[in-house]
């Protein structure tokens, strides 16, 4: 047991604290991401030339940092030029909480340009499929796998040195064999969320199935269960709650391999717009972009576990840590 | 009767949902037989192609392509694993991945970097000549390192004579703040930042000092080449109303905002990248894909990234150039 | 203290009631049982040349220290573990394997976690095939003997250890076994709860036609439910002593204090703990001596507790 609230939300019931609390997990980092940004005295390592003065290469809104800027100021003031003049700034790729909070909403509100664009909900949703596709590619022969190598020991002995061996295989490494195989569109991409995703999830599964109390199986097969009957009536129902959050982790894991698999094939989804804005050096738009992938990631994670909470009314452990 | 609800709501989203894949993929299937498939990526000479995709001159032109948006590297995927036609890339990268195997026929030039690649120097140095005994940071065996050899041998210099550092392209920047490091040799916009991290700096030889020491070309599988001649002349018909309109100041600003939002960037950033690409007509093109062993031929620039490909390592056995070379689509009437 | 009579004397109700259960027909038979364990440290013979009988309708009591091969036993019996030699038999059959003629009770809860009070229940009578409605009929009549009628839609988390044992007990009766396995089903709960449930599986026993071995290492609870004792000792387990209880039915808690009671008991304290013979420790003893020695003093010697 951890030690209990702090006496200033302490009068609260629980859930409002807690809910008081996930807030203010968020708010910590976003208030000191924002005093870094707007407070001129903390950090700001650069500073932003308004006017060059008489600093040659100098340019409007350039970043220098603070020693050479001084320095040219000093050999201006000695030469009698005019003094060139900047305010703190941070480096391009901090940019400030209310820059990030426009890119984002121009991000969504921009037309595409040309006639193959797209928006960038468009992108997103294309990313999501990719996601799904893959995931659901990936559960179609890893959930299975996974119950029956962690159910009968010869199997789960047969499979798991290879897959434990190709686990270890870079998933990214397969983009160009996926691309002769399966062509340049979503194909390859979502092989790639397969790759990454299924050699995890067989493993993570068949161990979720070892950890089912044998005495359920015991208690089964004395009832008269046999074959694949324990299976589908004890195994799958006993070991679900815990698939189901397997599968939810795994998910998270599928996200993860997004950014690589679509570098593969045509440019297409959110990995597209994040590569090509960083190359120009728009990290404001990196930024959105990235909280774009958090929040949805975040988002359907926590839908994910309030569903988990309705569908195993039984396992306590879906509950609220 | 609320779960039969729920699996038929969750039938139709499953539907909707499978329905762009599906798409995408009937898409493919009537594809690999129809349009000539061309891959592009980011870069000024190649985002030109934009132009008439969004004006619609090859329908107008008679000919059925499709270009592929894709990351550079990606792009060369692709065409070596046969699943696009042609493919623009630079001309040395057309042997690298000629030599492993997916060999290519060169139809035609797009452009020549201008100065978007650079050899950038600390503040003092002033010449390639200076660089003598000292340390120069770049990526070898990538185009910076073809430039530095060749602005050397202009000066009188030896690679042995100055001491070569390996760094990636991206980490240049940094790299040229270190106190032994005299130079760094990358490409815009990385060039950009590097002088940006070290105030003062300078570039002291760039690709504008030896225009067409790489080339950017349109590359295509040379079965296509054989079997498709006629669409791929009209495809290179349509290059000259590109360029021609890029260059015209009265278009360029439409021409300009075309390929920066295909780039994601504003039109105002995006205009210095195309001043530092030289575009090439057909016309112009045809004057550089002559016989030659200067720089100023497709072929001498050809035989000059061949030679250092093999002194680099990128591969083996030199490639046999002549057989990239075709200069008859550029010439056709 | 008076003299306590001997465990051998039986009344003449007793030794009448045990005349007729040996008139009986035998349920289960086990001749000649070998159980050898292989494992990393050796081998282990866990149990030795085991021969009994249960007659019909008989409550058997099979008790031993712990490791003596109680468990082992009556996993065999169920048909979770194969036996090294010996016969196994059921109605005179050889049995393989566990079946629906062998209801199993377990110490730890084995309540399907998913499933509510009534689906436990059912899902005997499903697995062999019967109608949903048929099975939900047995269920609700099962439950209504063991009392829990009202809990049949709680799932398992939301009952107590006693209740969850006792839609154990329905759930295994409800496929009318012709044997009852129980491992120590009482043993994880409180002393009153326990009396309770013990109380309360003796009534279903009576009104049943159903015969039950019921492994404990509790020498009240046995007494207290058994016709016969099956003393077990360990490494390896063997059959030390079958007893008759000749404590009268019906059994009521007053009994624990009856002389034959607490003969019994005696005897089965003597059979399980033995007074400590010179130089020659058990290997159990061994085992516990070993535990003194390794115990390290972590205090001052001076704060002493004690
Ligand atoms: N799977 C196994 N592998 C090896 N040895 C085993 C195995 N199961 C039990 N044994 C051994 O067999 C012996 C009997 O074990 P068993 O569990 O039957 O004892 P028990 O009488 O039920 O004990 P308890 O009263 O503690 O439940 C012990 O020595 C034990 O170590
Ligand atoms: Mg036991």
């Amino acid at each position: 047991m951890s030690l209990g609230f702090p006496a200033a939300i302490a009068h609260l019931p629980e859930s409002r604290q807690r809910a008081l609390l996930a807030v203010g997990s968020f708010l910590l980092p976003i208030l000191v991401w924002c005093m870094i940004s707007y407070l001129p005295f903390l950090w700001h390592p650069k500073v932003m030339v308004e006017e060059p003065g008489g600093v040659g290469y100098f340019q409007a809104g350039m970043l220098i940092d603070h020693a050479d800027f001084a320095e040219q100021a000093r050999q201006m003031r000695e030469q009698g030029l005019a003094l060139p003049s900047g305010i703190p700034a941070n480096p391009i790729y901090l940019p400030a909480p209310h820059l990030v909070a426009k890119a984002f909403y121009t991000g969504f509100t921009t037309p595409p340009q040309g006639r193959d664009g797209v928006w960038l909900h468009e992108s997103l949703w294309h990313s999501i499929q990719i996601i799904f596709w893959g995931f659901v590619i990936s559960s179609l022969f890893g959930v299975p796998l996974g119950i029956l190598g962690g159910t009968y020991t010869v199997l789960g002995r047969l499979q798991e040195p290879f897959i434990e061996f190709f686990r270890y295989l870079p998933a990214p490494a397969f983009g160009a064999l996926a691309v002769a195989v399966l062509g340049i569109y979503d194909g390859p991409k979502i092989a790639i969320i397969v790759i990454g995703t299924f050699f995890q999830q067989v493993l993570v599964i068949a161990n979720t199935t070892r950890k089912l109390e044998i005495t359920l199986i015991e208690a089964a097969r004395t009832l008269g269960t046999r074959g694949a009957r324990l299976i589908t009536k004890v195994v799958l129902p006993g070991i679900l709650p815990d698939l189901y959050r397997d599968q939810r982790i795994l998910l998270g894991w599928a996200w993860t391999y997004l950014i690589v698999a679509e570098l593969i094939g045509t440019s297409s989804g959110i990995t597209w717009y994040i590569t090509q804005q960083a190359r120009y050096q728009h990290f404001e738009n990196v930024y959105a972009a990235i909280i774009i992938i958090g929040i949805i990631g975040f988002g359907s994670d926590l839908l994910l576990a309030r569903l988990g909470r309705r569908l195993f009314p039984w396992d306590r452990t879906q509950e609220r840590k | 009767m609320t779960k039969s609800k729920t699996s038929s709501a969750m039938k139709r989203w499953l539907a909707r949902a499978l329905l762009p894949i599906a798409a995408a993929a009937c898409s493919f299937a009537a594809q690999a037989a129809q349009p000539l498939k061309i891959g592009y990526s980011d870069w000024p000479g190649w985002v030109a192609w934009q132009v008439a995709i969004e004006k619609d001159w090859f329908k107008a032109a008679g000919v059925d392509v499709k270009f592929e948006w894709f990351d550079y590297s990606a792009s060369m995927d692709a065409f070596a694993a046969g699943k696009i036609d042609a493919v623009t890339m630079t001309n040395g990268d057309a042997l690298v991945t000629g030599s492993g195997g997916a060999k290519s026929v060169m139809l035609m030039l797009t452009d020549y970097s201008n100065g978007n690649d650079m050899i950038v120097a600390k503040p003092g140095i002033k010449s390639l000549a200076e660089l003598k005994g000292k340390k120069v940071a770049l990526e070898q065996g990538l185009v910076e390192h073809l430039l530095l050899l060749n602005g050397l041998k202009k000066a009188g210099l030896k690679e042995s004579d100055v001491k070569l550092v390996n760094v990636k392209t991206n980490e240049t920047p940094q790299t040229l703040t270190a106190a032994d490091i005299s130079a760094i040799g990358a490409w815009q916009p990385v060039s950009g930042e590097a002088m940006k991290a070290v105030p003062g700096s300078k570039p002291i030889y760039t690709s504008a000092d030896e225009p067409g020491l790489i080339y950017d070309v349109l590359a295509a599988n040379p079965a296509s080449v054989k079997a498709r001649r006629d669409e791929w002349i009209k495809v290179l018909k349509v290059w000259d109303k590109v360029v021609a309109y890029i260059n015209d100041p009265k278009t360029q600003p439409d021409a300009v905002k075309i390929m920066a939002g295909k780039s994601g960037v504003s039109p105002a950033e995006y205009l210095p990248l195309l001043k530092g690409t030289k575009l090439l007509s057909l016309e112009e093109g045809k004057k550089v894909y002559v016989k030659g062993s200067g720089f100023d031929s497709l072929y001498g620039s050809t035989k000059t990234v061949n030679e250092f490909n093999v002194a680099a390592g990128v591969y083996k056995k030199a490639e046999n150039v002549d057989a990239y070379l075709d200069p008859s689509f550029t010439n056709a009437k | 203290m008076d003299a306590l009579p001997s465990y051998l004397d039986q009344s003449e109700a007793v030794r009448a009631r045990f005349a007729r259960i040996r008139q009986r027909e035998v349920i289960l038979e086990v001749r000649g049982l070998h159980k050898r364990y292989q494992s990393a440290q050796g081998e282990t013979e866990a149990l030795r040349d085991i021969n009994f009988k249960v007659r019909r309708r008989e409550f058997v009591c099979v008790i031993g220290p712990s490791g003596c091969g109680k468990s082992t036993l009556i996993r065999i019996l169920a048909g979770l573990e194969s036996h090294s030699a010996g016969d196994v038999l059921l109605d005179d059959k050889p049995v393989s394997g566990p079946g629906r003629d062998r209801g199993m009770v377990f110490q730890g809860y084995s309540l399907f976690p998913w499933l509510t009070v009534k689906k436990n229940v059912m899902f005997g009578p499903e697995i062999s095939g019967f109608s949903h409605d048929s099975a939900e009929r047995e269920a609700r009549l099962w439950l209504d003997v063991v009392g829990l009628s009202k809990f049949a839609d709680a799932y398992p988390h939301e009952l107590s250890g006693g209740m969850r044992q006792r839609v154990a007990i329905a759930r295994a009766l409800v496929n009318q076994p012709r044997i009852l396995l129980m491992d120590e089903p009482f043993g994880a709960l409180d002393a009153q709860t326990r009396a309770k449930m013990q109380t309360h599986l003796l009534e279903i026993w009576r009104n049943l036609d159903i015969t039950i071995l019921f492994i404990t290492h509790d020498l009240d609870e046995a007494i207290y439910l058994a016709d016969r004792v099956l003393v077990l000792k360990a490494h390896p387990g063997e059959v030390q002593e079958v007893i008759e209880v000749p404590v009268p039915r019906p059994r009521l808690p007053g009994q624990f204090s009856s002389p034959e009671f607490r003969a019994t008991k005696d005897r089965l304290e003597a059979l399980i703990h033995p007074a400590e013979e010179d130089g020659d420790l058990s290997p159990a003893l061994a085992e516990d001596s070993a535990l003194q020695q390794h115990m390290i003093r972590f205090t001052d010697v001076a704060d002493n507790v004690e």
